[in-house]
């Protein structure tokens, strides 16, 4: 128990954060936790690819994959592997005609892993299993199926996505460690990294903000509850705050020093999270709800001005000079 | 006013000084203009190797610079919605004039020299209509304004000179106005186009895209040699569209637009920043900053060899391929990878790396 108190107060007050330990206990962690939950919702849809017995697994693996989504360079980028994991959002309802087309089809691509790497994204990855899973007209399948298979072709997809990012992330890891060292042409000087760890930071929670909030949120005159993440399999606010969880951690590794303002407007963001009633942020429509989830909207807002404060400026970083400027 | 008489004084003052040229300025490939440590604002020229070959002070941020083909001068712009460009004198070191755009007008950040280097064509906003203008000015003139044509579209963006002094205009198809800044004013109704003009405003040519694709804004342009013009366009329609962001067009025949996979078009999130077509001709590339892409496509097969750098933007052709620049300092020379040739953490490169030449 006290090794446990110890080990907590380590992490709330780190001694020395920078981009190793956003390596090391933040981006090998969490692909090394997600390759095992890919892993393991593969190996489930071997024994049995029934959408019942699929989504206990399926609902981890999409846990785990919250802890990366937002570490949009490197292994991630690498053959548009984030996008085949997790094709949202989606406003022209891509996955679902896709899904349906391919199971209509019952297009025997499924069959190979070769073949399956080639299909669209918008049959590949978390959100085109969702459908499959928990689709009312799809998720009856039966063990025999064309479904079933397409269903296991999709765990054995993630999970070889999963372990290609966390063997690639090993690597990546010494890219980024000799980051400005003669012959390294990805990272040209000792800043990049950082900046590349901070613009996952600011990234990351600027798409919880406008996308993973926004969308549902819509406007007051019209809210789209309709348009929340995962709305099939209701794990919109789950998904909320695993990624903003992930999103503190990746801070706190990063930060050269304290950092209390950020640390208290994400404290004040989960506690909102925790006050939000419907998972699947259905009570956007509701102006009592509403309001809870525009509050926690509003203070990651402010979680992430008191980021660029806090951690953006001592690193001596900030947005993309021409990713922020557009003309 | 000037008379005739020192229209035609200065005119010949201007053919009887000693020509500088570029090797004045020490004999510059490319110009950008960059931010610097000290947060001041610069148009620097570069070599092919990236050594730096000049830097003059800039008052503000800069979008893009026109250079004239053999005087050591460049036209640097403000960003949009400028209402001034600044010709730089760049073996001095100095500014040499400052165009202020006339009442009722502003510049959109791009230019071109046509009739032998003695006329800047500039981009230009007709702020009341909201319709296109190419600026003239005169530069045997000190830079006076001498007229203005329609460009036949709204928002044109970049602009380029090809062979006969025809003039290609990026009709970005966005109407904005200063009294709002950038916000964009018409995008249900947007209308792009590629126009064909001459000097004298006789409209050649005009492309534009099938209706689905009218939100597809035409913002930069590139040239080959045999007269194909590579576009670049920025998606104004929903996110995660894989739109295709490059075309080609040579006049007489349909555009052809290239893309690559669904994943890449989504990934460069319908924004290309720059494009350039190599020497050779043999292959076009665009930039996404947001994205941090590079997308280099083959004419002849399409098919394209993607790259990866944070924020980079700035693109022109180089002797084996292209020179690409990023807002972190990078210079990096483009093959069928990226390999840095400078490397400064200090300087933030601006959108567009123009060649000369």
């Amino acid at each position: 128990m006290r090794h446990a108190v110890l080990a907590l107060s380590l992490l709330a007050t780190p001694a020395v954060a920078g981009v190793e330990e956003a390596i090391t206990d933040h981006a090998l962690s969490a692909t090394d936790r997600f390759a095992e939950a890919a892993g393991a919702l593969a190996e489930t849809a071997g024994n049995d690819c029934t959408a019942e017995a699929l989504r206990p697994a399926w609902n981890d693996a999409f846990d785990a994959w919250l802890g990366l989504a937002h570490l949009r360079f490197g292994p991630l980028e690498t053959g548009s592997r984030a996008l085949s994991i997790a094709f949202w959002p989606d406003p022209r309802g891509m996955i679902p005609r896709t899904v349906s087309g391919i199971v209509a089809d019952a297009d025997p691509i499924v069959e190979t892993p070769e073949g399956f790497a080639e299909v669209s994204i918008a049959a590949r990855g978390l959100f085109a299993m969702e459908r499959l899973l928990y689709a009312e007209d799809l998720s009856a399948y039966a063990a025999g199926d064309y479904a079933c298979t397409l269903a296991w072709a999709q765990a054995q997809d993630l999970a070889r996505m999963g372990n290609a990012i966390a063997e690639d992330w090993e690597a990546f890891a010494e890219t980024i460690r000799t980051a400005g060292e003669a012959g390294n042409d990805t990272f040209l000087s000792e800043r990049e990294p950082r900046q590349a760890f901070y613009t996952a930071l600011t990234t990351g929670m600027s798409f919880v903000i406008d996308q993973r909030l926004g969308r549902p949120l819509g406007s007051f005159d019209d809210p789209r509850p309709d348009r929340a993440e995962a709305r099939l399999s209701g794990r919109a606010l789950r998904n909320v705050t695993l990624s903003v969880e992930a999103l503190r951690d990746l801070a706190r590794a990063l930060a050269p020093g304290e950092i209390p303002q950020t640390d208290a407007a994400f404290a004040r963001a989960l506690t909102t999270a925790g006050r939000i009633d419907a998972g699947d942020f259905s009570g956007v429509s509701d102006p009592r709800q509403r309001i809870v989830v525009e509050a926690l909207q509003q203070q990651l807002v402010e979680a992430r001005e008191n980021a660029a404060n806090e951690i953006g400026v001592p690193l001596g970083v900030s947005a993309g000079f021409n990713a922020s400027d557009g003309d | 006013m000037p008379t005739r008489r020192g229209f035609l004084t200065s005119l010949l003052a201007a053919s009887t000084l000693p020509a500088l040229s570029w090797a004045d300025a020490g004999s510059p490939a490319y110009l950008g203009a960059a931010k610097g440590a000290s947060g001041r604002f610069s148009l620097i020229g570069l070599g092919a190797d990236a050594s730096r070959r000049f830097a003059v002070p800039l008052p503000g941020r800069g979008h893009a610079a026109a250079a004239h083909p053999s005087a050591p001068e460049a036209v640097a712009f403000a960003r949009r919605p400028g209402t001034f460009a600044l010709v730089i004198d760049c073996a001095a070191g100095h500014v040499a004039h400052r165009l202020e755009a006339p009442e009722g007008r502003h510049f959109y950040g791009h230019g071109a020299f046509v009739a032998g280097g003695t006329i800047l064509c500039t981009t230009e906003n007709d702020m009341g209509s909201g319709a296109g203008r190419i600026g003239l000015w005169s530069r045997p003139d000190g830079y006076r304004r001498i007229g203005e044509v329609a460009t036949h579209g709204i928002g044109p963006h970049d602009l380029l000179r090809l062979s006969g002094d025809v003039l290609a205009v990026a009709n970005g198809g966005i109407r904005t106005h200063p009294d709002t800044g950038r916000e964009k004013l018409n995008l249900d109704t947007m209308a792009p186009s590629l126009s064909y003009l001459t000097p004298e405003g006789e409209l050649l040519d005009q492309v534009t895209l099938d209706p689905e694709l009218h939100k597809n804004s035409i913002r930069h342009l590139a040239a080959a040699a045999d007269g194909t013009v590579a576009f670049a366009m920025q998606w104004q329609g929903e996110a995660m569209a894989p739109v295709p962001l490059l075309g080609l067009h040579r006049r007489g025949s349909a555009p052809r637009l290239l893309a690559a996979d669904d994943g890449e078009q989504i990934a460069m999130q319908g924004y290309a920043g720059s494009v350039a077509i190599s020497w050779d001709g043999a292959r076009v590339g665009i930039t996404s900053p947001r994205g941090g892409r590079l997308h280099v496509f083959g004419r002849a097969d399409g098919a394209c060899t993607i790259l990866r750098r944070p924020d980079i933007c700035g693109l022109a052709p180089s002797a084996d391929g292209f020179t690409a620049t990023d807002g972190m300092g990078g210079v990096l020379r483009v093959t069928d990878r990226l390999a840095p040739l400078a490397a400064d953490p200090g300087t933030a490169w601006d959108n567009h790396l123009i060649a000369i030449g």
